[in-house]
């Protein structure tokens, strides 16, 4: 469909062209404003601490190193120890939260989409309503409530809150889904005698494996990427997260800015690997709700 | 045995309603044990915090958070609030930090989403690169653009000075004036591929035989655009705008990670400055009081998210 489209915009191309480079030109400012601040990040990384703080800056680092890498990633020693542990703890509290998050909202999304049940659009909507409302809002109560449970400098409490963002978004996401899978399938397995969790589970289950790949995803960067929640429940150095930990970290060393960019670009790798692999579910899944085919 | 639970058909709900409210609860009582997980987990992390707000907005508690401590103080909490300057000046820099981030990132993304809406070599790859900045966390990206800003190493002011623009190195996010345009741009980095991907999905639903039939009809390309293209995208627009919008209203890393609100309370906005007032100042009933009425507006805007959202629901459901 969209070849003959293009065929018939190449023809008519004396008005097109103007609009065409306009297009290109704008791509081109937007790719850079994209990636040379990444790039710089990557280039400072690679640079000694001496050679990131000259005037003019190198632009290209004269020699290149590896060493703050080196030092966040060694086990020996205690920048290493505390950068490792940061990461295992930012990825233990974001698989977590995912599992729980795709566990609880697939259910609930398969009825707000299937079901029709009085109250449905009232629940569907106060949960989407919690997507609004800012982490700040919450952090006092739910830091009492913590206390009281005694879960301040846990990691459960991390995971609890962080089932409040990822449920509804997990829901929404889902629902979208599900809204797209034709009904007339089950019908066909309750016809044939399956029961209605059956045809649930063995029928519209597996057609949805897209949408909870793509829903975990979205569960994981985001947990991934806390801040606010872990900054205020953990004190605690051996239970920070990684965005807490990096900047607890530099703001005692700050003038490391080779090992700042290092642990920043270190903090990107898995949710941006996770995006690069994973891309085709990511963009679907996000413009499922918002767009009907 | 579930026959009667069971509506799987997509009857439209209207139809049966009323006679009996609490006998059409009970007989799909199934329904609710799908949802029911989800409802405890919101009521617990939600609704409870919610009330507890309101309740602690009109009390003054001690440092500490010692509750038992609290001392019912009435509406003195909101007083303070709406008499105090930096209150307005907050609110200013909320607007503009708002308006500005949403409206930018809109149009930058719908940009980009058209430019790369057309088949060429590369684009998978471009767009690849440019969604990137919406994936990495947002403290990553405050550290990425605190350096490039660094007021004696920071890169974009050595180009500039290089250049020849400036004769010595600026002063970005350690001025008044410059420091909330400066978090803008940040913002902006990291949100318009949001608007892009959204827009992008929106332009393969702008049906191709319309586009072709107003070209056959002599339509130039800005008419092909404003008649037919963009009403298409009205529905995604409208969903994205919002989004963005709350978003941005709830920003706190960025400003927070940057600058902490300052200097002088130039790059406070809303959110930051109650987490200041509570965790920094631990003035727990005026930070209350604060996220009450911040509730208010967010049950404003919510009306009209919901209103957009269930337009694209009764849409779908039409057809």
């Amino acid at each position: 469909m969209s070849s003959v489209g293009n065929a018939v915009t190449r023809r008519g191309r004396k008005g097109v062209d103007g609009w065409r480079w306009a297009g290109r030109i704008f791509l081109l400012i937007m790719v850079l404003y994209t990636a040379l601040p990444m790039a710089w990040m990557l280039l400072t990384s690679i640079k000694s601490g001496f050679a990131a703080t000259q005037f003019p800056p190198q632009w290209w680092p004269s020699e290149p190193t590896l060493a703050s890498y080196q030092k966040l990633l060694d086990p020996q020693n205690s920048v290493g120890q505390d950068f490792l542990r940061f990461f295992w703890n930012s990825f233990f509290v974001s698989t977590v939260t995912t599992a729980l998050a795709v566990a609880v909202a697939v259910p609930a999304a398969y009825a707000f989409s299937r079901f029709r049940f009085p109250g449905r659009q009232f629940l569907f909507f106060s949960v989407l309503l919690r997507n609004m409302f800012p982490a700040v809002i919450f952090l006092v109560p739910l830091f009492i409530l913590m206390r009281w449970l005694g879960l301040v400098n846990t990691h459960g409490s991390l995971i609890l809150t962080y089932l409040t963002f990822g449920l509804p978004l997990a829901i929404w996401l889902l629902k979208g889904f599900y809204d797209n899978i034709p009904v007339q399938l089950e019908q066909a397995a309750r016809i044939d005698g399956a029961t209605r969790f059956q045809a649930f589970l063995l029928i519209v289950m597996p057609l949805s494996v897209p949408g909870i790949i793509a829903t975990a995803i979205y569960s994981f960067i985001g947990a991934w990427n806390e801040y606010i929640y872990a900054a205020t429940f953990l004190t605690k150095n051996d239970q920070l997260t990684l965005p807490v930990g990096i900047q607890r970290f530099f703001s005692e060393n700050t003038t490391d800015f080779p090992g700042l960019m290092a642990a920043s670009f270190l903090m990107s790798v898995p949710v941006v690997v996770l995006f690069l692999v994973l891309q085709k579910y990511f963009v679907r899944a996000l413009t499922e709700g918002a767009v009907k085919h | 045995m579930t026959t009667i639970t069971g509506q799987l058909s997509a009857a439209p709900e209207h139809i049966a309603r009323r006679p009996n409210l609490l006998r059409q609860m009970w007989m799909s009582r199934a329904d609710y044990l799908y949802v029911l997980p989800a409802i405890v987990v919101m009521l617990v992390v939600i609704a409870y915090p919610i009330y507890y707000t309101i309740d602690l907005s009109f009390f003054k508690t001690p440092p500490g958070l010692q509750l038992r401590d609290k001392i019912f103080i009435g509406t003195e909490n909101y007083s303070a609030i709406l008499s105090s300057s930096v209150f307005w000046k907050v609110t200013l820099n909320t607007v503009i930090w708002t308006l500005a981030s949403t409206l930018i990132a809109f149009v930058l993304g719908f940009g980009a989403a058209l430019a790369l809406h057309r088949d060429f070599a590369g684009r998978a790859i471009l767009r690849a690169v440019l969604i990137i900045p919406w994936v990495i966390s947002a403290v990553a990206a405050s550290y990425i653009w605190k350096w490039i800003y660094h007021s004696d190493f920071g890169v974009l002011g050595a180009v500039m000075v290089q250049l020849g623009f400036l004769d010595r190195q600026p002063n970005f996010i350690d001025n008044v004036n410059s420091v909330l345009p400066s978090l803008i741009v940040v913002n902006i980095w990291r949100e318009f591929p949001f608007a892009m991907i959204m827009l992008m999905a929106g332009l393969q639903t702008v049906p191709e035989q319309l586009l072709r039939a107003a070209k056959v009809d002599g339509a130039s390309t800005w008419q092909r655009f404003w008649h037919v293209t963009f009403p298409h995208l009205r529905g995604v627009s409208t969903v994205t705008i919002l989004l963005l919008a709350v978003a941005n209203f709830n920003s706190f890393i960025i400003p927070w990670i940057m600058t902490g609100g300052g200097p002088s309370n130039a790059s406070h906005i809303w959110i930051t400055h109650i987490y200041e007032l509570a965790f920094g100042r631990q003035r727990w009933g005026v930070a209350a009081a604060y996220s009450v009425l911040l509730f208010i507006i967010m049950m404003v805007l919510g009306y009209f998210y919901v209103r957009a959202l269930s337009g694209n629901e009764s849409k779908e459901h039409g057809a």
